[in-house]
């Protein structure tokens, strides 16, 4: 009697297993961690309207391995203790070998640190920080980091002859790093930067800041700002005058997205190219699905993070992460959306071609 | 130097009614009550929630002032009344319970996204060498004008003679014939629409958010304190003081140190010029600055 109970209960309990890791083994998981929330909630809608194309896409082509791909999405909140604990819910329960993630450098990079300690592959598919550099042996970059962006800024800006300007970034590694690196070029270049404000996040109003930077008097205001931030920074601009001066706009969409288009008018900037030249499809794609034309060019780059992930597996044969780690380094150039993407040694985008655009009631190419 | 007194003008009509709100209702409940300032979010996206069912402004204005008033004095009378009997800690504790449970219900039902009333930009107004907005004159005009009000309230009226004496000494007004609850009652629901306003018109100028009331709480407490707890005109001077702290804090070129020009204090340490100007202040006339009462030893 008590053997067979014993013996049932074996038998309910290998079928269970069996079934569970039979549901597994069909489909591939990678993670993601995105602002669903937050500051920057528009662009991370954006990204993940990226990551759902670039599942269907390689789910329409045989999939990954012979099996359907699935990218679970975690919110990081706008904040990196969220993000941590949504990547190590990824890592640890999902158990996925790829995170991709996320878009502000302040919360990329203890991700981005996070996932790689734990043995598995990060891929930075919106930060741009120089810092990012340093997360390590087995984080790559889609997309190219501000050594580049802040040279092509400094050059646009001091073209225009505009020789005086005053900076604005958020307080983290992001703005830190871009602040530097546009100080640096645009002072080499001649030019000079009379006032550099780095603005704590989060706060509802920016006019203090504003009225600082205004005392000394530049030609031109370079700024660069999260979603809702640059929102009120554009308004506050507006309401005390200074948007009568030339704005430049360093990554124009994500400054925008959620200003009133008053206010943001005949600003200028530059932005990733996200439309290169294979990727005429992404964008067919996004308004087939989505009736719209892509919110930002950061939907590109997280189509782009998927898409590399996926080859990376399909030519490591396995879902493993020493493997994958070794086959992105091999998958690359590839063709994507974004452009060619080639990775340097530290496994950052070697080349990455940027648009001049303005601000004409939405980001359009200069 | 014209920029200098809008600037602060604009900062003391931001924190001042919610200041003053809180200053009213201290002496008679003898407690910080640490949610005060979420009433100012509740005004906020109550004006926010009417407008948006086709009221005009004003009188979505209005209707959230009443309401908040209303909501002040229930959570007084079953809430803060009860706690208060164990004490002003628990009260104060209970406040704070209070206060995490109105923000977790207004981000429940509106989300973390900040909102503007209008979807347009307040279009600046010259005035001499300095910019100013049609909102924040509204806002620095319907401050000041209410506090004179309220002045003239207090100082003029009947009602306001009563609540004075209930203020300075329940017992000895109880005694000379003034309705005890009524005039709590009445004095809470001002509190609570002068927060509303308050904070109505903070969402007016900046955005209307859920951090709303917390990003007040430190420098409405500040004011209040400055001024002397229980003393609302008080209130209003310790806000105009703690902004003109800040103002100075962040205008003042410290180029001449360095040898060069366009060195700011950064906007980060703000607000430890006002608590260090209220830590001053402390030092010498504990009971706040216009401390007149005769104190036995």
């Amino acid at each position: 009697m008590k053997f067979a109970k014993e013996l049932c209960i074996s038998a309910v309990a290998s079928a269970l297993l069996s079934i569970a890791t039979a549901s597994a083994a069909q489909t591939v998981s990678l993670g993601a961690v995105l602002p669903l929330t937050g500051a920057s909630a528009s662009v991370g809608d954006d990204q993940r309207r990226g990551i759902e194309l670039a599942v269907e896409q390689v789910n329409a082509h045989n999939g990954v391995l012979g099996q359907k791909l699935q990218v679970v999405v975690e919110d990081s909140g706008g904040n990196a203790a969220t993000a941590l604990s949504s990547a190590r819910k990824l890592v640890s329960v999902n158990k996925v070998p790829v995170v991709l993630g996320e878009f502000s450098s302040g919360i990329t990079i203890p991700v981005g640190e996070y996932v790689v300690q734990q043995g598995d592959v990060h891929i930075n598919i919106g930060s741009s920080s120089p810092a990012i550099r340093k997360i390590g042996e087995g984080s790559f970059s889609v997309i190219g980091l501000d050594d580049l962006s802040a040279r092509f800024a400094a050059g646009d800006v001091f073209a225009q002859s505009l020789k005086d300007v005053a900076f604005i970034a958020p307080n983290n590694s992001y703005g830190q790093g871009v602040a530097s690196e546009f100080k640096k070029r645009f002072e080499s270049l001649g030019g000079k930067v009379s006032s550099v404000v780095l603005y704590s996040e989060g706060q509802s109003t920016y006019r203090r800041e504003l009225q600082q930077m205004s005392r000394s008097s530049p030609q031109a205001y370079v700024y660069s700002a999260y979603g809702q931030e640059a929102a009120t920074i554009n308004r506050e601009a507006y309401e005390l005058g200074l948007s009568k001066k030339k704005w430049y706009g360093i990554y124009l969409t994500m400054c925008t997205s959620d200003t009133v288009p008053q206010a943001a008018q005949g600003q200028e900037g530059l932005e990733v190219a996200s439309i290169g030249a294979g990727g005429k499809t992404y964008e067919q794609a996004y308004r087939e699905k989505y009736k719209e034309a892509p919110k930002s060019s950061f939907g590109s780059y997280a189509y782009d993070g998927v898409m590399v992930a996926a080859a990376a597996i399909n030519k490591a044969g396995a879902a493993d992460p020493a493997k994958i780690r070794a086959a992105m380094k091999t998958v690359v150039p590839y063709n994507g959306a974004t452009g060619t993407i080639a990775f340097d040694d530290a496994g950052q985008r070697k080349e990455q071609p940027y648009d001049k655009v303005k601000f004409d009631t939405k980001v359009v190419a200069r | 130097m014209l920029q200098f007194i809008v600037d602060v003008l604009i900062r003391t009509s931001d924190i001042m009614l919610v200041a003053v709100g809180l200053s009213v209702v201290y002496s008679l409940v003898k407690f910080p009550n640490i949610a005060h300032v979420q009433y100012a979010m509740l005004g906020a996206f109550g004006t926010l929630a009417l407008n948006r069912t086709g009221l005009p402004f004003s009188l979505a204005l209005i209707g959230a002032c009443i309401a908040t008033g209303v909501v002040a004095v229930l959570l007084n009378v079953l809430v803060f009344k009860r706690l208060l009997r164990s004490g002003s800690s628990i009260a104060m504790i209970g406040s704070l319970a209070i206060s995490m449970i109105l923000i977790a219900v207004v981000l429940g039902i509106a989300g973390s996204r900040p909102f503007r009333y209008s979807s347009g930009l307040s279009s600046p107004i010259t005035l001499g060498s300095t910019i100013i907005s049609v909102d924040q004159i509204t806002s620095i005009a319907c401050g000041f004008g209410c506090v004179a009000l309220l002045a003239v309230l207090l100082f003029k009226t009947g009602v306001g003679r009563s609540m004075r004496a209930m203020s300075s000494n329940p017992a000895l007004a109880a005694a000379t014939g003034v309705d005890g609850a009524r005039v709590v009652n009445g004095i809470t629901f001002l509190s609570g629409a002068l927060a509303a306003l308050g904070g109505t018109m903070l969402g007016l100028t900046e955005s209307v958010h859920v951090g709303l009331g917390t990003n007040l709480l430190l420098p409405v407490f500040a004011a209040a304190i400055l001024g002397g707890l229980g003393n609302p005109l008080g209130a209003a001077a310790g806000a105009l003081l703690i902004s003109v702290s800040e103002t100075l804090v962040t205008n003042l070129d410290f180029g001449w140190l360095f040898g060069t020009t366009d060195v700011y204090v950064p906007v980060t340490y703000i607000s430890a010029a006002s608590f260090v100007i209220l830590l001053v202040a402390l030092l010498f006339r504990p009971y706040g600055i216009f401390d007149r009462e005769v104190r036995r030893v």
